[in-house]
């Protein structure tokens, strides 16, 4: 197998998965990740041990896939970059555009100065594991460089000139014998539910509350920075929604929103949590006795919210039905939680195309139930790009879809 | 030698292990207690062997050289494998007793049903003379998405191929599945009520003739209501086999709060335990639907390939115990917890099972066991510059961190990436296993001067090797009562859990910790005192 080479598109918990399972088999990997960081959604969730127990959440596998990662010698890793085109003969022929690389990731120490002086929000980006080097970018979308070139700080201030802003883009041949894609999944965007996501400050979603807690240990509300009162954690959102022709469970939300309302309540004990939901589903090996403590710390609700609104001191007006007493209740939160859902990331369009699958019914994208034509063309999928999985499942999921090319590489041999 | 792969099972995922695994070359050999193999096609060849009536009693020695002893027919044998996958089928267990009911010809279990629906001849005469079907699920214990799957795909079929009138009544409908919601949605088309529960649970009163009456409050209606179903099915739970169990007990293999054949540990994702060479797929580890069982599979024979092509491992690196210090108290052999240590003529580990973790040197009363770069000699000599002492204007404690390579090191690094101030007297030693820090360790520390000693470890449930973390913590613990006792400072040896993504976690309890120091002042334990 060593004579073989892989590329794999999207450096998530899939992707990372399989690249170490080819490169500890002695294949080589390309791994293509769109984005300046990889590690996916999954590397800014937060460790939500309790009472010094571990929840199994799988957060700190995924730092451990992506050290391992960017370790071996036989994955060579590409951030901001793409697959331009592709092609196959006897290989596939790729063409691999990345993006300008404004910090220089052998000059950079990580000092985190261009982050400091940066005058502007957001327009430089922080990564979450210490195995992204470097651990800053640049937000092209944001800097005001990009936009009058007015500004050259992080420039002028980079102790080590590691800021280059004129740095272009460059275009690269790859050769691989399968293509894996693995790109993941995009968050239901919930500006479109009543709940003022995107007006409302202290509407956050499910992830943005895992990447606060693994940053600062502590979850605040973004309006004012204090320690939330009354947090309300919002089951569902984008998941099970007929209306959207959401007809699938996202599976992860209630696991991921209920570890860290726990992990709130220990840290900041002063806090009350409510819980809308339709039905708890089960995670983890111990959940019945997960499931019983949490009910006597966190007020369960089973209820799904309608409309909000916003109160002048930025806390947030939520309706329900109690659907014990069938009262219409109105009750105050000053930090509320959406859990969206899981839902086919856009790229999907573009894959479809470029490698002639198309996606399923709800528009994830799976080679597996195309039959074996398409992976008998080489290309096959891991992880969320199908659909919902946790993180323990998505690294299985990995290891499934390399033996699968494992065996595809061993036809091709006969 | 050639190395086998001894597959143990006799069930769908066993099965698929073995169809993974032969086109690879891989030398099988499926054992099975069952009289006979339950799968056609499968021809004994040079490359499969199969053994029926088989019943594993005993296993010696380590990875690619695991030495077996069963009992087959009655006789016993051998069996020689390098690699191990365990591959048991579950076992299920009826409700019954949880919702206060008998079994009988109209209750009856979730599986009964389900060979009912599968039987095209006989048991449909069943069927023709019944209307109402209720299913009770996950109404006093949390249910999953396998039952769930059953539940429904049964009630669908009742429902649309015999006209009948199915409810489902449970609490948490567990569609976290692939295709469950969909098939949830489905169900309700074709006509099936759901009755769901918050809190309260249903009246169910099984009367004479054993007929079923159950009353509930609706929560949507408000009202009352009386169900009397002409049959009422029962969901079951999910549990290991007995025999999983007992091979779990013969492999050594850490099991979960089910009594699954895997700890409910992340390093062990997905088909790994803590032993090497031997692994687990599909229902011997976890409730699992067929396509995971599937991917099990597939995990499984990917796993093998790794062995298989895997170098021995070199001797030096790992534990060694040397045989005239060595009194064979056992302690080593009782606590590695994978099983690395052999007992012969001497006590000797397998340093292709040894993880290096340190835990059998820690704890060996005599000394008698070494690992190269852990020993508290090599500890001490890390220590000797003091850092403290280069800032002697204000008291700048010396702070020792033990901290463990796949937690709590990382944490350190994450801290200081994320630019965290860190107490400039703080000294990280990299352990590789917190369970290798030892009285030795610490006192070593405290010999060179530390004003304070941390011990940084794993969540409980985290540690890879299993309980590492929670020896590490009796050894803390022993010395704050000690240090109790003898009038110093207990607050100066503290212990604390971190996990690898934790940096920030990591700066405040350095930093707390630091805190609490400054507070105690200089140890009295320092030379220059």
């Amino acid at each position: 197998m060593a004579d073989k080479n892989v590329l794999i598109i999207g450096g998530g918990v899939a992707g990372l998965s399989a690249a170490i399972e080819f490169a500890n088999l002695g294949i080589h990997v390309d791994l293509v990740e769109k984005s300046d960081f990889i590690g996916g959604h999954a590397i800014s969730y937060a460790c939500k041990a309790i009472h010094n127990t571990c929840v199994n959440c799988g957060a700190c596998m995924v730092e451990e896939k992506l050290q391992s990662a960017v370790s071996h010698p036989n994955i060579k890793i590409l951030t901001g970059s793409q697959v331009q085109n592709i092609s196959k003969n006897s290989q596939f022929s790729a063409s691999i555009r990345q993006g300008p690389q404004y910090i220089d990731r052998e000059k950079c120490i990580n000092c985190g100065l261009c982050l400091d002086r940066c005058p502007v929000d957001r327009a430089i980006l922080q990564g979450f594991s210490k195995n992204n080097h470097p651990f800053y970018a640049v937000n092209k979308e944001r800097c005001l460089y990009f936009k009058d070139q007015s500004c050259t700080i992080c420039k002028d201030e980079c102790p080590e000139t590691a800021v280059d802003l004129d740095k272009n883009a460059s275009e690269q041949p790859i050769e691989a014998d399968a293509v894996l894609i693995a790109i993941g999944f995009q968050p239901y965007n919930p500006e479109d539910k009543p709940y003022g996501y995107g007006r409302f400050k202290n509407v956050v979603t499910g992830l943005e509350l895992e990447g606060m807690i693994k940053r600062t240990g502590w979850v605040k509300k973004p309006g004012d920075n204090k320690p939330p009162e009354q947090i309300a954690f919002i089951q569902c959102v984008g998941s099970r929604d007929a209306k959207l022709n959401h007809l699938w469970c996202s599976k992860v939300c209630c696991g991921s929103a209920l570890r860290m309302a726990r992990l709130v309540k220990e840290r900041q004990p002063e806090t009350e949590i409510t819980f809308f939901y339709m039905d708890v589903q089960t995670f983890g090996k111990d959940f019945e006795q997960f499931y019983r403590e949490t009910r006597e710390d966190i007020r369960m609700i089973r209820a799904i919210p309608g409309d909000f609104y916003e109160t002048d001191d930025q806390r947030l007006k939520v309706n329900f039905v109690n659907n014990l007493t069938h009262e219409t209740m109105e009750e105050l939160f000053d930090l509320v939680v959406l859990s969206v859902g899981i839902t086919p990331i856009e790229d999907i369009g573009s894959m479809s195309r470029m490698f002639k699958i198309g996606p399923d019914e709800f528009g994830f994208l799976k080679t597996d139930d195309k039959g074996i034509s398409v992976s008998k063309n080489g290309i096959f999928t891991t992880g969320t790009v199908q659909g919902p999985m946790s993180i323990p499942e998505t690294i299985a999921d990995a290891g499934s879809a390399v033996w699968k090319i494992v065996k595809y590489f061993d036809g091709l041999k006969r | 030698m050639e190395i086998k792969t001894l597959i143990l099972g006799n069930g769908p995922c066993a099965y698929a292990v073995a169809e993974n695994l032969l086109p690879t070359g891989t030398k099988i050999i499926i054992a099975t207690k069952d009289d006979t193999i339950g799968l056609d096609g499968f021809a004994v060849s040079d490359a499969l062997q199969i053994l029926t009536k088989t019943r594993l009693i005993s296993c010696k020695s380590s990875v690619r050289n695991f030495k077996i002893e069963a009992i087959q027919n009655n006789r016993p044998v051998t069996i020689d494998a390098g690699h191990i996958i365990i591959a048991e089928e579950d076992q299920r267990t009826s409700n019954f007793s949880l919702y206060g009911l008998n079994a009988s010809f109209n209750t009856i279990t979730l599986s009964q049903m389900k060979n009912i629906l599968l039987d095209s001849s006989s048991e449909k005469s069943v069927l023709s003379k019944i209307k109402k079907v209720a299913f009770l699920t996950g109404l006093v214990k949390e249910s999953t998405p396998v039952i769930a799957k059953e539940v429904m795909l049964s009630s669908l079929l009742l429902q649309k191929h015999y006209n009948l009138q199915t409810y489902i009544l449970t609490k948490n409908l567990k569609v976290a599945g692939h295709g469950l919601e969909l098939l949830y949605r489905e169900t309700k088309e074709a006509g099936t009520i759901y009755i769901k529960f918050t809190d309260a649970v249903p009246d169910i009163h099984q009367g004479e003739e054993d007929n079923i009456r159950i009353e509930f409050f609706d929560e949507i209606t408000s009202k009352t209501f009386r169900l009397t179903p002409d049959m009422t099915v029962v969901d079951e739970a999910i549990v290991p086999s007995r025999y999983a169990t007992d091979l779990a007990k013969i492999f050594h293999i850490e099991r979960d709060v089910s009594g699954f054949v895997q700890a409910d540990n992340v390093h062990r994702y997905s088909v790994l335990t803590n032993r090497k060479g031997i692994l687990v797929a599909g229902p011997s580890r976890s409730i699992l639907t067929d396509d995971d069982q599937r991917i099990d599979a597939e995990n499984a024979a990917l796993a093998v390939m790794g062995l298989v092509s895997g170098e021995t491992e070199a001797k030096a690196e790992k534990a060694q115990v040397h045989e005239g210090q060595c009194i064979r108290c056992l302690t080593c052999y009782r606590l590695c917890p994978y099983h690395a240590i052999t007992l012969n003529a001497r006590v000797e580990v397998v340093p292709n099972a040894c993880e290096r973790c340190g835990i059998c040197m820690a704890h060996c009363p005599r000394g008698a066991v070494r690992i190269t770069d852990l020993e508290p000699g090599t500890i001490s000599d890390m220590l000797t510059i003091d850092p403290g002492r280069q800032l002697q204007k204000t008291f700048t404690p010396f702070i020792v961190a033990l901290c463990c390579r796949r937690s709590a090191a990382q944490a350190r690094d994450l801290a200081i990436c994320m630019g965290h101030r860190l107490p400039q007297g703080l000294r990280v030693v990299e352990v590789p296993c917190s369970g290798a820090v030892s009285y030795d360790h610490i006192f070593a520390a405290l010999d060179n001067n530390a004003d304070g000693v941390m011990v940084l470890t794993c969540h409980k449930g985290n540690c890879h090797s299993e309980h590492g973390n929670i020896y590490a913590g009796r050894t803390v613990v022993q010395i704050q009562e000690m240090f109790s006792r003898i009038g110093f400072e207990k607050e100066r040896i503290l212990i604390q859990t971190l996990a690898s993504n934790m940096g920030t976690e990591f700066s405040q309890i350095v930093n707390r910790f630091e805190e609490t120091i400054v507070k105690l002042g200089s140890s009295r334990l320092k030379k220059s005192c």
